[in-house]
């Protein structure tokens, strides 16, 4: 899929840290940040950056719901009308029998359900093209990103002016 | 507030409850058949319920330690308190063991030498279910429990007087270290080998080899479950400031998770059973299904189906309200699982030895017994004098330490546990 592309102005940190102070003096300053970026989750940032709970589990609830039902169901059809057979002396309708396999069903719907919901939400999956701000911040690097599409050379001057002085390493702009 | 005040209006009221058990416990004995047996199950029931709860609490704190956690620590006084009635449960289980060799019960039916002489099954086992065995057992297990406890609490409230934390290198928590390693194996080994001797043997013929797990898992909720109603009350005083709702939703999680496990047991104990069809495996849970269908299912609805919904979501789990009546409903589930343990098979023994054959049978249906087929008000009170002892023993001993444990290494990161960043 071809997308417009995006000028995007981000700074590189050091430190999770310094991080979480830059993006709390950010949400202070009313700046509207595009993404925050890092290598592993910082204990705050979801609270800071003021993101709700994410809703993925409902998903995997009604995902579990349909796997729990589809097998049970699917079990109960087989052995009462498509082809009853006799195993152990037990009745053809024997819902105890059924609840292992109505367990793994629920949990492998559940799990695939919920892995591919997240990649759709997130816009990944095989031959999708990412692309990276820095390979940097997937290794020892804390970025936070701004769209600066719209903004004329005083507002990112001023935001230049944000990242160095809440301690970016480096400041650069990259069209994405 | 870091010291709790146990005041005079508190044990009143627990002493008013204990009071209503012991007039509940006489007024059942008065009431009762022949042998007592109505009066000597609910003893049973109740001593082996309070005593398992109280050695899970060790447990818990054994295994905690081991894996290095520090959540834990702002609550530990409580199960510290909690495992002081390890002492009691060792006499109580004593008096029960007593009866055996003054022959005062027939809870249990290998206990009846003449029966044993004449049967096949119950002459194999009688190298194990001996009331040889069966004090030994109760006095070396449940003293050894005792010993761990006292020690390690011991250690625990020396720590806050005389631990210099790195400047000792943290002496005492590494003491407390090796006893929960030491600790962890024996509850392992040992807790199964009372649950035999105590709960599984009632139903002589029966064995299955998930059943001290089950039982073990019963007591860990249960504990998790009062722990959390505690915790509840005391804050309400204003008591435990430091315990915050990312400590109850930890809390919450091991109840969930642990009835979870519950039921996991239960239905392989049942499958198993049910799919094998071995006549003599089955005749337990037939005879539960029989004469006993309410509590049967009762049980998997109260300890499975309830807290599996109520403490699903996760704010559920962050709020006193929902977490209180789910620990409040899955205390009770518990206590009836154990009553289910328990009454079916002392009933059977009962009634062949005061000579009922014709009912003595597991095939037959039996007639409604209050106290049996359902727990009464006699039950109820009971348990409530016994959940008063237990309380009281725990509120004692809570007031004679304080609150939050000084010098442990782990206090400081207990005090900053963050697990859901939503609020």
């Amino acid at each position: 899929m071809k997308q417009e592309s995006t000028q995007v102005l981000y700074g590189l940190y050091n430190d999770e840290e310094v991080l979480l102070h830059a993006v709390k003096k950010a949400k202070e300053d009313h700046l509207d940040i595009m993404d925050v970026y890092s290598p592993f989750p910082v204990h705050g940032l979801d609270n800071i950056l003021g993101l709700t709970e994410s809703r993925i589990h409902i998903a995997g609830f009604i995902y579990g719901l349909i796997g729990s039902l589809s097998a049970f169901l699917f079990m109960t059809w087989v052995f009462t009308r498509d082809w009853p057979i006799i195993f152990g002396g037990k009745p053809y309708f024997s819902a105890l029998s059924f609840i292992p396999i109505t367990f793994e069903v629920t949990v492998l719907f559940a799990s695939v359900g919920m892995v591919v919901t997240f990649y759709t939400i997130c816009g990944m999956g095989p031959g999708v093209d990412n692309p990276t701000l820095d390979d940097r911040i997937t290794d020892d690097k804390f970025c936070i990103a701004f769209d600066v599409d719209n903004a004329d050379e005083s507002k990112q001057a001023a935001l230049r002016q944000f990242l160095t002085d809440t301690g970016a390493e480096e400041v650069n702009v990259k069209s994405i | 507030m870091n010291h709790f005040t146990f005041t005079s209006k508190q044990k009143n009221v627990l002493f008013a409850f204990m009071g209503l058990g012991l007039l509940c416990l006489a007024l059942t004995w008065f009431s009762d058949d022949a042998l007592h047996t109505r009066f000597w199950s609910n003893f049973l029931h109740n001593a082996t319920f309070f005593t398992g709860i109280s050695f899970v609490s060790l447990f818990v704190i054994t295994a905690f330690t081991t894996a290095w956690a520090g959540w834990y620590v702002g609550m530990k006084r409580i199960w510290e308190a909690n495992m002081q009635f390890i002492l009691v449960g060792l006499g109580l289980m004593l008096v029960v063991a007593l009866g055996l060799w003054g022959h005062f019960h027939h809870l249990y039916h290998w206990s009846d030498e003449a029966e044993v002489a004449k049967d096949a099954v119950m002459k194999g086992k009688a190298s194990f279910l001996n009331k040889y065995w069966y004090t030994l057992g109760t006095l070396v297990i449940v003293g050894m429990w005792a010993f761990f406890s006292y020690n390690i609490r011991k250690i625990s409230l020396d720590e806050d007087i005389n631990g210099k934390g790195q400047a000792d290198n943290f002496k005492h928590h590494r003491k407390i270290r090796v006893w929960s390693v030491i600790f962890m194996p024996l509850a392992g080994f040992s807790s199964a080998a009372v649950i035999w001797q105590w709960i599984m043997s009632v139903d002589a013929h029966w064995y299955s080899t998930l059943f001290a797990w089950y039982s073990g898992v019963s007591w860990f909720v249960s504990m998790i479950a009062i722990t959390i109603l505690t915790l509840i009350y005391l804050k309400s005083l204003g008591y435990f400031a430091h315990i915050t709702s990312d400590h109850m939703h930890d809390l919450g999680k091991l109840l969930f998770a642990f009835s979870i496990f519950w039921t996991y047991m239960w239905f392989s104990q049942y499958m198993l059973i049910w799919y094998a069809n071995v006549g003599e495996e089955t005749v337990y849970f037939y005879e539960r299904l029989q004469n006993y269908k309410p509590l049967f299912y009762a049980n998997l609805l109260i300890n499975f189906i309830l807290p599996f919904f109520v403490l699903m979501r996760n704010d559920n789990k962050r709020k006193f309200g929902p977490l209180a009546f789910a620990a409040i409903m899955v205390f009770i589930g518990h206590w009836l699982d154990f009553f289910l343990m328990i009454k079916p098979g002392v009933r059977h023994t009962a009634l062949e030895a005061l000579g009922h054959h014709h009912t003595a049978g597991h095939d037959t249906t039996l007639p409604f017994q209050m106290g049996f087929t359902m727990p009464g008000l006699l039950e109820v009170g009971t348990m409530l004098g016994f959940l008063a002892f237990y309380l009281f023993i725990t509120l004692r001993s809570l007031s004679k330490a304080a609150l939050f444990p000084k010098n442990d290494p782990y206090a400081e990161e207990a005090t900053h546990h963050h697990v859901w960043p939503y609020i």
